[in-house]
């Protein structure tokens, strides 16, 4: 290993560690398309270095194209020039049939969960006083229409979920409607799973559209029940004063 | 000499430069992982010979792997039910290039003449609800083709659909089905071309993925009438089928010519290096 080649490898591998495994424990990790893009502009800009001069060029290239031409080689030197010859071409073809072959795999599923609801069910509140007696008429509403797929624990876990995908909403998790308004519950249960937008694949969705059967007081007040029954808060952006 | 070494270099350069970004970069990023647990898909694998088209109990059936699926019972619209007799079904494909068939294997305690098993599939480029296809609010959705066997009947329908009550049968009637139950299991095979002249229905094309879905009626008769009919079923969602394209051995002629271009590459390379040393 000549100077050059040996600083500039070792400069390589050293960018490489840094960007590949130091800088996520900083941050997000780079995707491999990135990685590979500054690899290229550190190696490039090794090149550049190693051509400025004739001298230069002479220390950086002169071994690898002494090692690639073959001349005056013998024993391990000779075998491992041979070794690079075969393996090159090798490498190219694998690597045009791992891009060419077939993908196995059905269409993704990037389905939005929570997709933005139309101008119209945005920030309406809830007409409907936040009673015992209101409460208790939403529960009841729920276990007739809701607890069959949402389960009677508010857990989307009742009879009839584990035929659905995507799967009935976990009312008790966090992440669902203690994220959103009850606006947004009020349209997702009054259009149901043919309401949805495109990015939220509605040709899936068993979700009912409930305005169809139900009353928009029900509606309302079956969200009362919802969220008191899976022990959550709507989320508001009222701001106080 | 020294314009030479450039030129070179700059081949070289350029040459491990796509490699790398064909290896390190593009190649690595992982394909999405399947869904763990259940199946998401049904393959229908290609066979050379006669199809066991008409036969659920066909030796053949046996060795092809099998797609398991949930199902629920239909709350989507009146009339709902809560409870359903077939909970889960299991699905084989085969083809053989002209002719499809697809095994659907689901326990039922009793064979009634009202049971009955339908397969839904998407029909052309739009998407349709898996509920007959009907309308969506902010999605133009498209019809779908129901292959409907009923035990009765001896035979399947072949229906498309486009929105609550369109539920017809087709004039062109494309599809067989044949059932056999035994030990408180159904078998039913159904049967068709993997292409039809008509537009109602869904076309196969071998490599493609189409979305497919299911639906069981338990006939048993409860105080007289059948416990489940009409809307009143076991349903699955939306899931993912294709017919397996035959073996693309034109990958092979590309992987030979790309090998055969970078070992001219390197021809030329050692060729250029040996001139520009002897000079």
């Amino acid at each position: 290993m000549k100077g050059p080649i040996a600083s500039g490898a070792i400069l390589l591998v050293g960018i490489f560690v840094f960007i590949k495994f130091l800088l996520p424990l900083v941050t997000a990790p780079l995707p491999a398309s990135l990685i590979y893009l500054y690899m290229a502009l550190a190696f490039s800009g090794i090149m550049l270095y190693g051509t400025m001069s004739a001298s230069s060029l002479e220390s950086l290239m002169g071994p690898v194209f002494r090692f690639l031409s073959g001349e005056g080689q013998s024993g391990t030197g000779k075998m491992a020039r041979l070794a690079v010859l075969v393996l090159f071409p090798l490498l190219v073809g694998w690597q045009t049939y791992t891009s060419l072959a077939p993908s196995d795999l059905p269409p993704g599923e990037n389905r939005t969960i929570h997709p933005a609801p139309p101008g119209e069910f945005v920030g309406l509140a809830n007409p409907y006083q936040n009673s015992p007696a209101n409460i208790n008429m939403g529960k009841g509403l729920y276990a007739a229409y809701c607890s069959p797929c949402h389960g009677a624990n508010y857990d989307g876990k009742g009879p009839a979920a584990p035929g659905f995908n995507p799967p009935p909403a976990n009312f008790s998790d966090p992440g669902t409607i203690a994220q959103l308004q009850e606006s947004y519950l009020f349209w997702r249960i009054k259009k149901g799973g043919v309401g949805l937008p495109v990015e939220a694949m509605p040709w899936k969705s068993a979700m009912p559209r409930w305005e169809v059967e139900l009353p928009d007081e029900f509606i309302w007040k079956i969200i009362m029940g919802e969220y008191d029954g899976a022990h959550q808060s709507p989320r508001t952006w009222e701001e106080e004063d | 000499m020294l314009n030479r070494l450039r030129f070179l270099s700059t081949l070289i350069f350029v040459g491990i430069s796509g490699i790398l970004g064909s290896t390190v970069g593009f190649a690595s990023d992982p394909p999405p992982a399947d869904e763990v647990g259940a199946s998401v898909s049904i393959r229908m694998y290609q066979v050379e010979g006669t199809l066991p088209a008409d036969d659920p109990n066909s030796p053949q059936w046996a060795s092809v792997p099998e797609s398991e699926f949930n199902l629920a019972p239909q709350v989507h619209w009146p009339e709902r039910i809560q409870e359903v007799t077939v909970k889960t079904v299991k699905v084989k494909g085969l083809h053989d290039g002209q002719n499809l068939a697809i095994l659907v294997e689901y326990a039922d305690p009793t064979e009634d003449p009202k049971d009955a098993a339908a397969i839904e599939f998407m029909v052309g480029d739009k998407k349709a609800h898996f509920a007959h296809g009907q309308p969506m609010l902010q999605v133009e959705g498209g019809p779908v083709n129901i292959w409907f066997w009923k035990n009765e009947n001896g035979k399947a329908l072949d229906m498309s659909a486009k929105g609550f009550k369109t539920l017809s049968t087709q004039e062109k009637q494309d599809v067989s089905a044949t059932g056999a139950w035994a030990d408180g299991s159904w078998k039913v095979v159904f049967t068709r071309a993997l292409k039809t002249e008509d537009e109602q229905d869904v076309q196969i094309e071998p490599g493609e993925w189409r979305s497919v879905a299911f639906a069981f009626w338990d006939g048993a008769l409860v105080s007289g009438v059948p416990k489940e009919k009409g809307s009143q079923k076991a349903v699955s969602s939306w899931w993912s089928i294709r017919a397996e394209p035959s073996a693309d051995n034109s990958i092979f002629g590309w992987v030979i010519f790309c090998l055969a271009l970078a070992a001219g590459f390197e021809m030329v390379v050692v060729r250029k290096l040996r001139k520009g040393q002897s000079a």
